[in-house]
C-alpha cells in the first residue's frame, strides 16, 4: 500500500502520497454536497427542499465519516497531524514557524476544524427547524419556537460557512503561489513533492477495516434514531373538516383551513359574509353560527404549524386575507406576480393550485409544485 | 316523526340529492309570486347585460357564469362552476333552499339588490328553454 508512510523513504524531489483516496473522495464530495446545499438554501427556495435537505444530510455523513478517519486514517488524515495548540497556530501565522508541512499546516488545520464544526452545526440546526417548524424528521417533537431559533441559527452559520469557505479556498491559492505548488492539484491528485525541510509529520498507517466497522456502525444507530419519532405530532391541525363548512365554503373557493387564522379573524369574515373579498357570501344564520363556532373551535391556537405561526394575528386591523400579509409576500417574493393571474393559478387566493397539501393547513415544503402556465 | 328530523339534515349535507322542487315548479311559483307570465327573452336580457348597482368586479352574470349557461363557468377564485341550465346540469332548480341563496347573493353582487320574483322567474324561464 502506498500511502503516506512511504514518504519517509523517498527521495528529495520525489512525488509522495500526502492525501489518500478517501480524504480526496471526502473533500470532493464536501464541494458538491455543500454547493448543492448552498444553491438550493439561498437561492433557490421552498420548492427545492427535499435536494437542501438530502445534500445537507450527505455533507453531514461525510462530516461523520471523516471524524472516524482522523483517528484511523493515514499520516495526513489523522487529526493529530494537523491539530496543533493555539501557540503552535499562532508561531506559524506570525512566521514562526519554518519549514513546510506535508500534509495541513497548523492555521490549515484550524480551518479544517472550524469547518467541520459549522457543517455539523449546520446539519443539527437544520434538524431542528426540520423538526420544530416543519414538524418533521428525527425532532419533529421539539416546540416550535425552538425549531424557529434553530433556523435563524441555521442561515447564521451558513453565511459563516461561504465566509470561511472563500478564507479556506484564498489561503490555498496564497499558500500554493508561496510555495511555489498547486494544492488544489495535490487535492486531485494526491501527491506533493517531497522537499528537504519538510515537517513530514508521525507516520502512522491505517485501519480502513475497523474504520468502516465504526462507520456502519453509526450509519445503522442514525437510521434507528431517524425512525423512533415519526407519526402524527401533536397538536396537528385538524385533519377532518366539518361538514357543512366544506360544503359551504368550497362553492366558490378551496377549504381553507382553520388553523389558518386566530379565532377573531375568523369572526370578523363570517360576520362580514354580504362583503366577503368583494363578493356576496351570505348564509343563513344557523349555517353561518356553525361554521364560525367550528372555526374558532380549531384556530391557529390549536395548531403547531408554521401557516398557524406565521399568518394569524399578524394584522392589525384583521381583513382575514393571507396574501396580504408580509410573511405571504416574503414567501413567494421568488414568483412572478403574473404567475398569480394566468390559468391554472388565477388568484393569489388559490393556494392548492401550488400547494397539494393546503387544504390540511400544513402547508409542506414537500408538496410544493409549481404549475406550468397554461393556454386559458 | 323521526323522519322530520332528519329531513332538514339531508337537505343541508346534500342539495344535489334534496330534489326539494324542479325547474317547473320553481318557475310556477316565481311566476305566482311575481302575478306575471315570465318571459325567456327578458331573463336573457337581464342575465347577459352589464349593471351598474352591484359591485364593480361582477358587473353582470356572465362575469362568473359565461355567456353560455349550458357551458360551465368559472369563479374569481379560478373553481369551476357548474352548468346553469337544466339540460345540462340536472342539477339545476332542484333545491329550494340552495337556489334562494345563489339568488340572494348573486344579485346583490351584480345588482347591488335583491332580484324581483319576476325577474328570477324570467331568467329560470330562460335557462330551461335552453
Amino acid at each position: 500500500m502506498t500511502d503516506a508512510t512511504s514518504t519517509q523513504f523517498a527521495p528529495q524531489g520525489k512525488q509522495v502520497l500526502v492525501w489518500d483516496i478517501w480524504v480526496r473522495l471526502f473533500h470532493w464530495s464536501l464541494v458538491v454536497s455543500i454547493s448543492t446545499a448552498a444553491v438550493t438554501g439561498f437561492v433557490l427556495g421552498a420548492p427545492w427542499i427535499k435536494l437542501h435537505i438530502v445534500s445537507g444530510l450527505l455533507a453531514m455523513a461525510l462530516v461523520a465519516a471523516r471524524i472516524v478517519w482522523g483517528f484511523l486514517g493515514p499520516t495526513h488524515a489523522r487529526f493529530r497531524d494537523f491539530l496543533r495548540p493555539p501557540a503552535a497556530i499562532l508561531s506559524h501565522l506570525t512566521g514562526g514557524d519554518t519549514g513546510r508541512h506535508l500534509g495541513h499546516n497548523p492555521a490549515g488545520g484550524l480551518m479544517m476544524l472550524g469547518l467541520m464544526a459549522v457543517v455539523g452545526l449546520l446539519a443539527i440546526t437544520g434538524l431542528t427547524g426540520l423538526g420544530g417548524v416543519l414538524r418533521t424528521g428525527p425532532l419533529l417533537s421539539l416546540p416550535y419556537g425552538i425549531g424557529e431559533a434553530g433556523l435563524e441559527l441555521h442561515e447564521v452559520l451558513a453565511a459563516l460557512l461561504l465566509v470561511m469557505i472563500l478564507a479556506h479556498v484564498a489561503a490555498a491559492i496564497f499558500e500554493s503561489r508561496r510555495s511555489r505548488e498547486n494544492l488544489v492539484r495535490s487535492m486531485v491528485t494526491g501527491t506533493k513533492e517531497r522537499r528537504p525541510g519538510d515537517h513530514r509529520g508521525r507516520k502512522v498507517i491505517s485501519h480502513p477495516r475497523i474504520a468502516l466497522t465504526v462507520i456502519a456502525l453509526l450509519a445503522g444507530l442514525t437510521v434507528q434514531v431517524w425512525q423512533r419519532d415519526t407519526g402524527v405530532p401533536e397538536r396537528a391541525p385538524v385533519a377532518v373538516l366539518d361538514e357543512i363548512f366544506a360544503e359551504e365554503c368550497t362553492a366558490c373557493h378551496l377549504a381553507y383551513h382553520p388553523s389558518l387564522l386566530s379565532g377573531a379573524e375568523w369572526q370578523v369574515i363570517m360576520a362580514n359574509l354580504d362583503d366577503h373579498f368583494i363578493e356576496d357570501a351570505r348564509l343563513d344564520d344557523e349555517t353561518n353560527a356553525r361554521i364560525t363556532e367550528w372555526l374558532i373551535a380549531h384556530d391557529a391556537s390549536t395548531a403547531q404549524t408554521r401557516p398557524a405561526h406565521l399568518f394569524a394575528n399578524e394584522r392589525e386591523s384583521p381583513t382575514g386575507s393571507i396574501a396580504e400579509t408580509q410573511a405571504w409576500s416574503d414567501l413567494h417574493e421568488s414568483l412572478a406576480e403574473e404567475t398569480f393571474q394566468h390559468a391554472p393559478v388565477y388568484s393569489k387566493s388559490n393556494c392548492s393550485a401550488c400547494h397539494a397539501d393546503a387544504e390540511t393547513g400544513w402547508f409542506s415544503p414537500f408538496q410544493i409544485k409549481i404549475p406550468k402556465e397554461t393556454s386559458k | 316523526m323521526k323522519y322530520l328530523l332528519v329531513l332538514p339534515f339531508a337537505l343541508l349535507a346534500s342539495p344535489a340529492v334534496a330534489q326539494s322542487t324542479s325547474p317547473a315548479d320553481l318557475l310556477a311559483q316565481y311566476s305566482a309570486e311575481a302575478g306575471a307570465e315570465a318571459s325567456a327573452e327578458r331573463g336573457k336580457e337581464l342575465f347577459m347585460a352589464n349593471h351598474t348597482g352591484g359591485k364593480p368586479d361582477t358587473p353582470s352574470c356572465t362575469t362568473c357564469h359565461t355567456a353560455d349557461p349550458k357551458a360551465a363557468g368559472q369563479a374569481r377564485t379560478g373553481k369551476p362552476i357548474e352548468p346553469l341550465a337544466p339540460s345540462a346540469n340536472p342539477e339545476r332548480f332542484t333545491d329550494l333552499k340552495f337556489v334562494e341563496k345563489w339568488f340572494g347573493r348573486n344579485c346583490n353582487s351584480v345588482l347591488g339588490r335583491d332580484c324581483t320574483a319576476a325577474e328570477k322567474a324570467d331568467v329560470l324561464a330562460w335557462l330551461a328553454s335552453l
